[in-house]
């Protein structure tokens, strides 16, 4: 019953190897409660772990998927220019360079926190979160027409921010003249600093209870057993290679659609993803990182394999990931990436729709796919104080094998993500909302029906204010399958005041927007599953009554006649009496 | 006399405490869908005389019930127009994060009998546009006629100026009286349109249900000659009118969980201990909540059916802090894919319940791996266990797969158990800045006495308290209940342009509702106990700190002391302060009580360290860390006051036992309280 090495008893590493994945958690909550910036802590942009020594990924503590594959990179990376021997007790490192260890955009900051215990450097403390304000061209850092890294805010290349436990005030000083809201992106800053402290505590706590060796052995037990877990998951799934390819609407600067394309390949040992073939790297800001492209595409890899297991290195290693150099998917400097999450999402898109004929059980049809994220920013209407809107939009998702499509969701890349309550947003914003609806289209048609968008309408109440936002999949829809219809577009239009409208858009930066002009945010419905014939009269009546599908689409679509004022049966198409 | 009901999934509770402050439990089935029947049965049981009885407290898990099982009634929503979706919305997010087939919570109420009417109020709580009367009657009479039991009404802004809720409400009840009717001001006074609307459509799909079940309650108590005052226990802690209850049934949703932490912290009162964890393990789940200077800590972020995969639905009336896991006496020990353990949160349930219960149930629990470790003893079952079954069991599901033996699976599960619940201790204590070295843990439910001194250990708590009635503690807490109300308003400011008038004012009016609401149920205003809280925060940040103020006329001095409050707590919360940032107030918090006159309870009449008489037998019992040992095991009931017993021992009662280990020292108290000092 001992483990020779760890001379510990296996339900002692068990007991370990849960503590550890608590820590994660820990640290994620602590970074979350003391946020200062709703990116943070509605959005829940950020992420926290534990490493080993190594940099390999042992615990995360996630509010959204998008960062799933980036934290091991940064901590490799800071190993990687340090050297074990340039990593004091105290460092704390600071990094978002979007080509290289871990990154994504600018805005995503990366901190990275050596653990020494008893003089030895055991593992690392790490997060990364989303800074409201990194500097740049536009408020809020990212937008739709910048055209490389430099517009794109500040670039810390991976340097030390705490030096032993003392704070770098030259680099906090730099920070704070070249952000546009410094008290959030510093009090952001510290926030991380307080997370990555507690996961410090907590490991060496562990190791003062347990002792090292034991913990050491549970670590490499964690890891084991993660990738054990996959090895099973891998071992059922269907063997094969499966094709798929899309297009991206455009890069915001003239190119496109672009096309791109993955082939996975399912063996009974690995999982290869490969994207070569796809687009290279463009002049607008939708490129993506190698490795923001390797977490949505973890992300599916769970999703397909076991959605409801602790995540750690151990869980990936049957996973590869293979790209062109200089792709869409594998951006270099200085190629602008500041919107990088529209076509890392087509990355997680691509995998799902090609697995989702051949693992229905687990995957659904196409859904909005971005993130459908606005800026607004402005000053409030009573207070006369600058506001800044960033947030992403709900969307319809598609609908699978035995379920509807879920409306009024975020992205695969969010996840644990909150919408802003209307009466917050218009409390502390120069705004109204004028409507927060279901789109209810009928689109994404189906036996199982895609899940309805949302329409979010606001209304400036102040002059001078300014609107960027990116709605990608506004050109190509979600994907139906199975027999099921396409879903909608994302889409925004602009309501002047004085009558006049702009749009439908898929991209703008920096609407101008007066008192009284309205901008009505319009998110895709999902694409559907099966025969719409085939989804029983009975929910095609119910849906009618809802308002989720119209007389006409229920009569032409779904073959089924209704009064139009009982909602009673009429007649079914004779397709129907198959 | 004053009598507590307490109905549970399984059983009915009652404990009385009479004039000379003598205790008394008894206990009997529950009894669907007539529940009340239950309450007049374990009534008989316990032989109080009707006439004798002046308070009569009830506690229950109807609502609760009808919410999980939606068995509420069909229910419409009339709301703001352009918002009728908020409902399905929700908050858009998807918690169980790598699952792409996850489920949003399906709304309560369907698209099509949420209503929309013309009326708006901005948020300082200015109208906009006027309610359209045509409107509500046109939503009344298309509700009407699909069939609707009950009529939620939520607009936008409401919490700040409900004019246009209690119009729409005075139109309905003209033109359709029988329909049972919720205004979202009504249920909270808090800002989040959804979390509001969820509340008060949840409170009207269950008014029918809880009006009919108080009315039959009631008629049936009456039948019996009891003339006492009824009380309804509620989630805060505190108690209501059985009118109020059926007017906002949803305040009674954690009635009966919420009964045993405050129990807990009126024991540490009596005790003298201020700081407390409350620590109770049932069936299928272990809860606990943390009660700091005898006060219980109440929060409006409550969800039904929320757990790390599942978004549930918020339900923003005050409840108790409480955690709870699924780790619980039925909890099942099972073997994941790669070879690693687990306990929970799978439960055997009452039915088939653990193996030892003999009732088909084939998975190994937490139960099960006390017995074969010597912990519980089959001579304490109300059925003969088949040890064998017991140990197959353990055998077949876990033992041959790890390669253990027996004996070594069982106290694997044990510990595994433990440290699955040690991480919900640490949630209310550690990782929220407390020390729990500061604490003593009272520990109750069935399962509460037999880990709760391994886990003092884990925690470094010095005492551990296992109370009398710890079985039915649930309806001890609720003997020792007051009434109380919770008013609670959001109040946007930021602390440095805080006008005292203004903030006089608004705690004066909410005072005034308070009175005037208890003047009706007849207590008398100067009965009425206040306190004032308020939620604060920097400004910019989401979450708030509970901070408590002053009662009376606030000046520009206390006002500043407010905000070194918040300072304090806010750094011992998050672990730091910001000294020169922004304050701001979210909401103000008043809690009412209204003190209700009890009996002091007598002590026993057994004293003297007699331990002898109350030895049962020594059997072996395995322990962590220290293998077999040879352990004495007493019975709780023949225990005098003032015994004392050294670890390793048992302390066994009917369904429960205290399990002590070597080097601890049990203390029997006065009121015949275990008290244990864990010589950490």
């Amino acid at each position: 019953m001992f483990d020779m090495k760890t001379n510990a008893d296996r339900f002692t590493v068990e007991i370990v190897k849960d503590s550890l994945v608590a820590i994660g958690e820990e640290m994620f909550h602590t970074l979350s409660r003391t946020s200062m910036s709703p990116i943070i802590y509605e959005v829940r942009d950020f992420a926290c772990g534990l490493t080993d020594a190594k940099g390999q990924i042992l615990t995360q503590g996630n509010g959204l998927t998008g960062f799933i594959g980036m934290l091991s990179y940064m901590v490799k990376g800071v190993l990687e220019k340090f050297g074990e021997e340039g990593l004091r007790p105290g460092d704390i490192i600071i990094v978002n360079d979007p080509y290289s260890g871990g990154g994504s955009h600018l805005s995503d900051v990366g901190l990275v926190m050596p653990i020494h215990y008893d003089g030895e450097l055991i593992g690392f403390s790490c997060n990364k979160a989303h800074w409201t304000e990194v500097g740049g061209k536009d408020p809020g850092s990212w937008t739709t027409d910048s055209t490389e890294i430099f517009q794109e805010g500040l670039q810390f290349p991976c340097v030390k921010l705490f030096n032993e436990g003392r704070v770098n005030e030259a680099l906090v000083d730099m920070i704070r003249f070249n952000v546009r809201f410094p008290d959030l992106s510093i009090g952001d800053m510290w926030s991380q600093v307080a997370a990555l402290r507690t996961g410090e505590k907590r490991f060496c706590e562990l190791c003062d209870k347990y002792g090292k060796q034991v913990v050491m052995g549970s670590v490499e037990h964690l890891l084991k057993h993660g990738e054990q877990l996959s090895r099973k998951a891998i071992e059922k799934l269907p063997k094969g290679i499966f094709e798929a390819h899309g297009f991206i609407d455009n890069d915001g600067m003239g190119t496109g659609p672009i096309h791109v394309q993955v082939k996975v390949t399912i063996t009974d040992e690995e999982f290869i993803c490969d994207f070569r073939g796809s687009h290279p790297q463009v002049k607008g800001p939708i490129n993506c990182s190698y490795t923001s492209l390797v977490s949505a595409v973890r992300t599916v890899f769970l999703a397909v394999t076991n959605p409801s297991q602790d995540v750690n290195d151990g869980v990936f290693s049957p996973l590869k990931v293979i790209t062109d150099n200089r792709s869409i998917f594998s951006a270099e400097r200085p190629a602008a990436v500041s919107t990088y999450f529209e076509t890392q999402m087509f990355g997680a898109d691509l995998v799902w729709k090609a697995l989702a004929p051949v693992v229905p059980h687990r995957l659904t049809a196409g859904n909005l796919v971005s993130a459908c994220c606005v800026i607004l920013s402005g000053t409030h209407h009573d207070t006369n104080e600058p506001f800044l809107i960033v947030e992403p939009s709900a969307g319809g998702w598609g609908a699978g094998e035995g379920l509807d499509g879920v409306p009024g969701q975020f992205c695969i890349g969010d996840g644990e993500t909150y919408n802003v309550p209307v009466e917050i947003a218009e409390t502390r914003y120069g705004v109204m909302v004028e409507e927060y609806s279901l789109r209810a289209d009928g689109a994404g048609a189906g036996e199982f029906r895609g899940g309805s968008g949302v329409v979010r309408a606001y209304r400036a109440m102040s002059d001078g204010q300014m609107l960027t936002a990116s709605f990608e999949r506004h050109n190509f829809l979600p994907w139906g399958y199975s027999g099921g219809r396409d879903g909608s577009r994302n889409e925004f239009i602009i309501e002047k005041a004085n009558g006049e409208v702009a749009g439908p858009f898929g991209k703008y930066a920096r609407f101008p927007l007066n008192k009284g002009d309205v901008v009505r945010l319009i998110t895709a419905t999902g694409g559907g599953y099966g025969d719409p014939l085939d989804r029983p009269w009975d929910k095609v009546v119910q849906d009618v009554k809802n308002g989720y599908i119209s007389l006409k689409q229920a009569a032409e679509i779904y073959g089924v006649i209704l009064d139009p004022v009982t909602f009673d049966v009429k007649e079914t198409v004779p397709q129907r009496q198959k | 006399m004053r009598v507590a009901t307490d109905i549970g999934g399984t059983f009915t509770d009652l404990v009385y405490l009479d004039q000379n402050g003598k205790i008394g439990h008894a206990k009997s089935d529950t009894t669907p869908p007539h529940f009340e029947k239950g309450v007049l049965g374990v009534l008989e049981k316990s032989g109080v005389s009707y006439e004798e009885v002046d308070s009569f407290i009830h506690g229950s898990t109807v609502i609760i019930n009808a919410l999980t099982e939606r068995k509420g009634v069909k229910t419409g929503l009339i709301t703001t127009k352009g918002f009728r979706d908020v409902l399905e919305i929700a908050r858009g997010n998807r918690p169980d994060l790598f699952n792409i087939r996850y489920q949003k919570p399906v709304p309560f109420v369907p698209r099509y009998l949420r209503l929309e009417v013309d009326e708006r109020i901005n948020y300082k709580g200015k109208v906009i546009s006027a309610l359209s009367s045509e409107n509500v009657k046109a939503a009344v009479e298309q509700l009407r006629k699909e069939g609707v039991e009950a009529i939620a009404v939520s607009f936008l802004h409401a919490y700040t100026n409900p004019e246009h809720e209690k119009a729409a409400v005075a139109i309905i009840r003209e033109i359709w009286p029988e329909v049972a009717v919720t205004a979202s001001h009504e249920v909270t006074k808090e800002w989040r349109e959804y979390e509001r609307t969820s509340t008060t459509v949840l409170n009207s799909y269950v008014k029918p249900i809880a009006a009919t079940y108080i009315d039959k309650l009631d008629k049936q108590l009456n039948g019996t000659g009891m003339r006492a005052n009824q009380y309804i226990m509620q989630s805060n802690s505190g108690t209501t009118t059985f009118a109020q209850a059926k007017d906002t049934p949803i305040h009674m949703v954690e009635s009966g969980p919420v009964a045993g932490i405050f129990g807990a912290a009126i024991l540490g009162k009596m005790l003298g201990e201020e700081n407390i964890i409350a620590f109770d393990i049932g069936g299928t789940t272990a809860k606990c909540s943390l009660v700091e200077s005898g006060e219980v800590k109440v929060t409006t972020d409550y969800k039904i059916e929320h757990d790390e995969r599942n978004a549930g639905y918020p339900i923003k009336v005050p409840v108790v802090d409480i955690v709870e896991i699924g780790n619980g006496g039925g909890s099942i020990a099972w073997i994941d894919e790669a070879g690693s353990m687990k306990v929970g949160p799978q439960s055997a349930g009452a039915m088939p319940g653990p193996v030892a219960y003999g009732r088909g149930g084939v998975n190994p629990t937490t139960t099960d791996a006390n017995l074969v470790t010597g912990r519980l003893s089959p001579k304490n079952f109300q059925n003969d266990v088949d040890m064998m079954a017991v140990r197959s069991a353990i055998q077949e599901k876990i033992s041959s797969r790890l390669d253990v033996s027996v004996e070594e699976a069982s106290l694997g599960i044990i510990r595994i158990a433990n440290s699955n619940m040690l991480n919900a201790l640490k949630l209310v204590s550690v990782r929220k800045g407390y020390d729990p070295r500061e604490f003593s843990l009272v520990a109750f439910g069935g399962g509460g006495p037999m880990h709760a001194l391994a886990l003092a250990r884990e925690l470094g708590v010095k005492k551990v308290i296992i109370p009398v009635a710890s079985s039915v503690f649930s309806a001890w807490g609720m003997l020792m209940t007051d009434l109380r109300h919770d008013y609670i308003q959001t109040f946007i400011r930021s602390m440095n342009e805080l006008h005292l008038h203004d903030w006089n004012n608004q705690w004066t009016s909410m005072e005034e509702e308070a009175r005037g609401q208890y003047e009706q149920v007849g207590i008398e205003a100067d009965k009425v106990v206040f306190a004032r809280f308020v939620d604060m925060r920097y400004v910019g940040q989401e979450h708030t700190v509970k901070v408590p103020v002053p009662s009376g006329v606030l000046d520009q001095n206390q006002a500043e002391e407010v905000i070194r409050r918040f300072h304090f707590l806010h750094e011992q919360h998050y672990s730091y302060q910001l000294a020169n940032a922004q304050t701001e107030i979210v909401n103000l918090h008043l809690t009412a009580l209204g003190a209700v006159q009890k009996p002091e309870i007598a002590k026993l009449t057994r004293t003297g360290n007699d331990t002898q008489k109350s030895l049962k037998e020594i059997r072996p019992v395995l322990y962590e860390g220290f293998g077999w040992l040879d352990t004495n095991v007493y019975d709780r009931e023949e225990l005098s006051a003032g015994s004392v017993i050294q670890g390793p021992a048992i302390v066994e009662e009917s369904s429960s036992s205290t399990v002590m280990y070597p080097g601890q020292t049990l203390t029997v108290d006065e009121y015949g309280n275990l008290i244990i000092n864990t010589e950490v």
